[in-house]
């Protein structure tokens, strides 16, 4: 699979960003804003709607 | 070719990078442009020119030489690579006492951003070639053209240790290239199951403890397949390598892990996804045909536990940290006041160790959270967490180690994959999402343990009755639901 352009959400401080991600090589997410690892990547249609 | 063989050591070296992507320097324009392996050929005995250094433009013998340092190291403008190359620095020392041993009067400069004389006798080998009047000029040329009539190169050129703008006028100019992961390596890579490091060199077991081991039991790394390096350290890790390898040869009996895989084979469906997550490749994959369950390799699994959280029949189980157990600890945890406590998953090796660190550095934290220890976050089912909600949890953690630690290779890739799914379910279920957290916690990170452990103590208290009470009924009709579905099986004996 190729990597692809997606959206993040930061659960700890709700900060949303885009990305990489590739799914046969996923690597470690980390908030640019307040650190924290849990990072949702959000569905590709939730991502399209915001 | 069928071999068989106790241990494997991977030494598969390393390739140098090609410089024609560094345009400036004119590497794919101008003859007298050459790299540091086209320099050693030209130099040897051996070599085409029976070691008469001429450049390529005349056949002359060039009076004044450059070298470029970094080419393809220490960049951070998107081209070569960040890391430094480790062995060019001494390359270029040797070879200008080369060029002044052949060619005495010979001027040759060196352009660089910081010469690594690290070494044993390195430094006493830079200051000779000093010495020689090798020219060291701080600074990395950012144009090169040539004289068309002479075939002479002038190198623009910021000396940053005067800071003026320099023209160097050189007759030959040597790119010291970097070096890269071999190329073709990949092969090699999967057969052994050998995880890489962000720059493509193979990953060592531990960096301290074990550096030439990898993680895959039975296979040892030595030379640059590990990182750049140079003869002397080849060398010698190649002696650690072997020194180790005859340990295991000769040991005549293998310890394996007491944390082990066990398929049931009755409940499993040979979908083939255990085989698939492994980082071990210590699973046969499974014959759906002929009905054949994936088969353990006992010694070769690591006892992550990746598969058995993976199996959508739940026919894997991991001896000493079967499922019923765990269950059994978050049952206890949400028994009493389970409002109150966060749940947190931690792998034995990162994250339950930085909860030591944090306790040994009485580091002060919410003494609300309750730790379930898993030996990898790549064990935690997405039942597990499921549980949790459905018996009352406000929230629930799950944490493990930072990519570049994992114990197990990458079967903590999976724990990010599934967090992915859980989040979309409870998503999906209308459960607030970030109820579930994630933290990567290395061993040494006591203070990121105790800071996580206070952030979400904060949202723990503002975690509702409501909401739990929603998220306790939902989840409850979707097990109903989901136990409409399933067909119920009859458990049979565990196969190994």
């Amino acid at each position: 699979m190729v990597a692809k352009q997606v959206q993040f959400r930061c659960l700890m401080c709700g900060h949303e960003y885009s990305g990489m991600y590739d799914h046969d090589n996923v690597t470690e997410r980390s908030c640019p804003k307040c650190r924290s690892n849990s990072v949702r990547r959000l569905p590709d249609a939730k991502a399209a709607k915001k | 070719m069928n071999i068989e063989v106790g241990v494997v050591i991977a030494a598969t070296g390393m390739d140098v990078y090609d410089p024609t992507e560094y345009d400036e320097y004119g590497y794919t324009r101008f003859d007298n442009v050459i790299t540091s392996m086209e320099f050693e050929r030209l130099i040897c005995a051996g070599g085409p020119t029976e070691g008469h250094f001429i450049r390529p433009s005349d056949r002359k013998i060039p009076q004044k030489i450059g070298f470029i340092q970094c080419v393809g190291s220490r960049s951070q403008d998107g081209r070569g690579n960040p890391y430094c190359s480790n062995i060019c620095c001494m390359n270029t020392v040797k070879d200008t006492l080369l060029l002044c041993d052949h060619y005495p009067g010979v001027q040759a400069s060196v352009f660089y951003m910081d010469m690594r004389a690290f070494g044993k006798g390195f430094e006493d080998l830079y200051m000779r070639s000093k010495e020689e009047g090798v020219k060291y000029v701080r600074g990395i040329p950012g144009d090169v053209v040539e004289d068309p009539e002479t075939g002479n190169l002038i190198l623009t050129v910021e000396n940053t240790t005067t800071g003026k703008l320099e023209k160097h006028e050189l007759e030959m100019l040597v790119l010291s290239q970097g070096v890269i992961p071999r190329q073709d390596g990949d092969t090699v890579r999967k057969l052994l199951t050998l995880s890489t490091t962000s720059d493509g060199f193979v990953m060592e077991s531990h960096p301290k403890l074990k550096p030439v081991d990898a993680p895959t039991k039975g296979v040892f790394i030595a030379g640059c397949v590990e990182s750049p390096k140079d003869v002397k350290d080849s060398v010698t890790q190649a002696s650690a390598a072997a020194a180790r390898a005859s340990i295991l040869l000769n040991a005549g009996k293998t310890k394996i892990e007491a944390i082990t895989s066990q398929v049931d084979t009755e409940l499993c469906n040979f979908c083939g996804i255990c085989a698939k997550v492994c980082p071990y490749n210590a699973i046969g994959a499974p014959d759906r045909k002929a009905e054949k369950p994936p088969m353990i390799i006992q010694a070769a699994c690591a006892g992550c536990g990746a598969c058995a959280a993976e199996c959508p029949q739940d026919a894997i189980q991991m001896r000493h940290f079967r499922d019923e157990q765990i269950m059994a600890q978050v049952e206890a945890i949400v028994k009493d006041d389970p409002e109150k406590h966060l749940l947190t998953f931690a792998c034995n090796w990162c994250s339950y160790a930085g909860g030591d660190n944090a306790g040994t550095a009485r580091l002060q934290y919410p003494t609300s959270s309750r730790l379930v220890r898993t030996m990898c976050s790549g064990r935690v089912d997405e039942k597990f967490v499921m549980h949790a909600f459905k018996l009352g949890a406000p929230m629930v953690l799950v944490s493990g180690c930072h990519f570049a630690d994992c114990h197990y290779i990458n079967a903590v890739h999976w724990t990010q994959k599934r967090m992915d799914r859980l989040w979309n379910k409870l998503d999906k279920l209308g459960i607030r999402v970030d109820r579930l957290q994630l933290e990567w916690i290395s061993a040494a990170e006591g203070q990121k343990f105790a800071k996580v452990m206070r952030e979400l103590e904060e949202r723990v208290q503002a975690v509702t009755d409501e909401e739990i009470e929603f998220t306790k009924k939902v989840l409850a009709e979707e097990e109903e639901k989901a136990k409409k579905k399933k067909k119920p099986k009859a458990k049979a004996e565990v196969s190994v």
